[in-house]
């Protein structure tokens, strides 16, 4: 009887588990992205079809000036009411003012839920910096077609 | 004199604690006593927490894009997954289609070469027509007009602007 409590109390041997975990680490640590780069998405097709052809869907247009300034323009929506569909918001230090831009979204999203595209035109001096902030925003407020009009 | 000339030299007890290993001699004790207390388990937890934390923070995709130290991507909140697409990278005022340096004349003939290429190996298959800007925040626009303009002369209908995640 003693003998066989004796089997019983046995210690696992530790050392292959931190070989494995040593290895995981090493292998882990040599394939780590450290930085998380992600996509903006835009679409450029731009007349592919013809007029008649495409369905008349609700666009904001934003016209970007200098420092920072923003000029709105609701298209195809009757919805929105003319003290909503052209707009224009001032700038804030030189950058687009986005926390007053995502107010003006939510009103304009709360009349029209269709609106899910806004195009963007740059002007030759903005920032791209300043563009991918505005992409932000506007797909933080649920517009997720998104495109840039060349210069 | 007589302690250096002696039995006594060898036996003779120069410090407090020359006197306590002495006077109990326990080296070889402390030794094994030193290898059973050594916690493997702690270390073992230490291993499993950074094994954890670093499958978290796999990446599946790997390194897609190439960025340079001075080069600083711009920052948004609400990205996609980064694909593997053909990268024009705008750095120090050069253009790099595919890590070959294009102008803003032989870009488009780049793109169309590169759909050749496409159709060539995959005949029947729709050329997906995505190509991902890889650009400095700073960058003024009309430096990346020339590739969105160029992308889309050659048929790039989706362009996709490489970003870090805020």
């Amino acid at each position: 009887m003693r003998k066989h409590s004796k089997h019983l109390d046995f210690e696992i041997n530790l050392i292959p588990c931190i070989d494995l975990l040593s290895v995981c680490i090493c292998f882990l640590l040599l394939t780590a992205v450290w930085l998380n780069v992600g996509s903006m998405n835009v679409k450029q097709a731009v007349g592919g079809q013809s007029v008649a052809e495409t369905e008349k869907k609700p666009v904001l247009w934003v016209l970007m000036g200098t420092d920072g300034e923003l000029n709105l323009n609701i298209q195809d929506s009757i919805r929105v009411p003319k003290n909503l569909s052209k707009l224009k918001l001032t700038g804030l230090d030189g950058k687009s003012n986005t926390s007053e831009l995502q107010k003006v979204l939510e009103q304009i999203m709360t009349v029209e839920p269709a609106l899910k595209t806004a195009l963007i035109q740059p002007q030759a001096q903005s920032a791209y910096e300043d563009i991918i902030d505005l992409m932000d925003a506007f797909r933080k407020k649920g517009l997720v077609d998104l495109g840039v009009a060349p210069l | 004199m007589i302690k250096t000339h002696s039995i006594l030299q060898q036996t003779a007890l120069q410090s407090a604690l020359q006197a306590e290993s002495y006077l109990k001699p326990r080296a070889g004790k402390w030794k094994r006593a030193l290898a059973a207390d050594l916690l493997l388990t702690a270390l073992i937890d230490a291993f499993s927490i950074l094994v954890i934390f670093l499958l978290m923070s796999f990446s599946s995709t790997g390194d897609l894009l190439f960025i340079g130290k001075d080069q600083e991507l711009p920052k948004a909140a609400q990205v996609d997954l980064l694909e593997r697409n053909p990268v024009v990278k705008i750095e120090a005022g050069k253009m790099y289609l595919e890590d070959k340096e294009v102008t803003s004349d032989s870009i488009v003939a780049a793109f169309l070469e590169m759909r050749k290429q496409f159709s060539d190996s995959h005949p029947g298959q729709e050329y997906p027509g995505v190509v991902t800007i890889q650009a400095d925040r700073r960058l003024k626009y009309e430096a990346l007009n020339q590739v969105v303009l160029a992308a889309s002369h050659a048929g790039f209908s989706d362009v996709r602007f490489a970003v870090l995640l805020k």
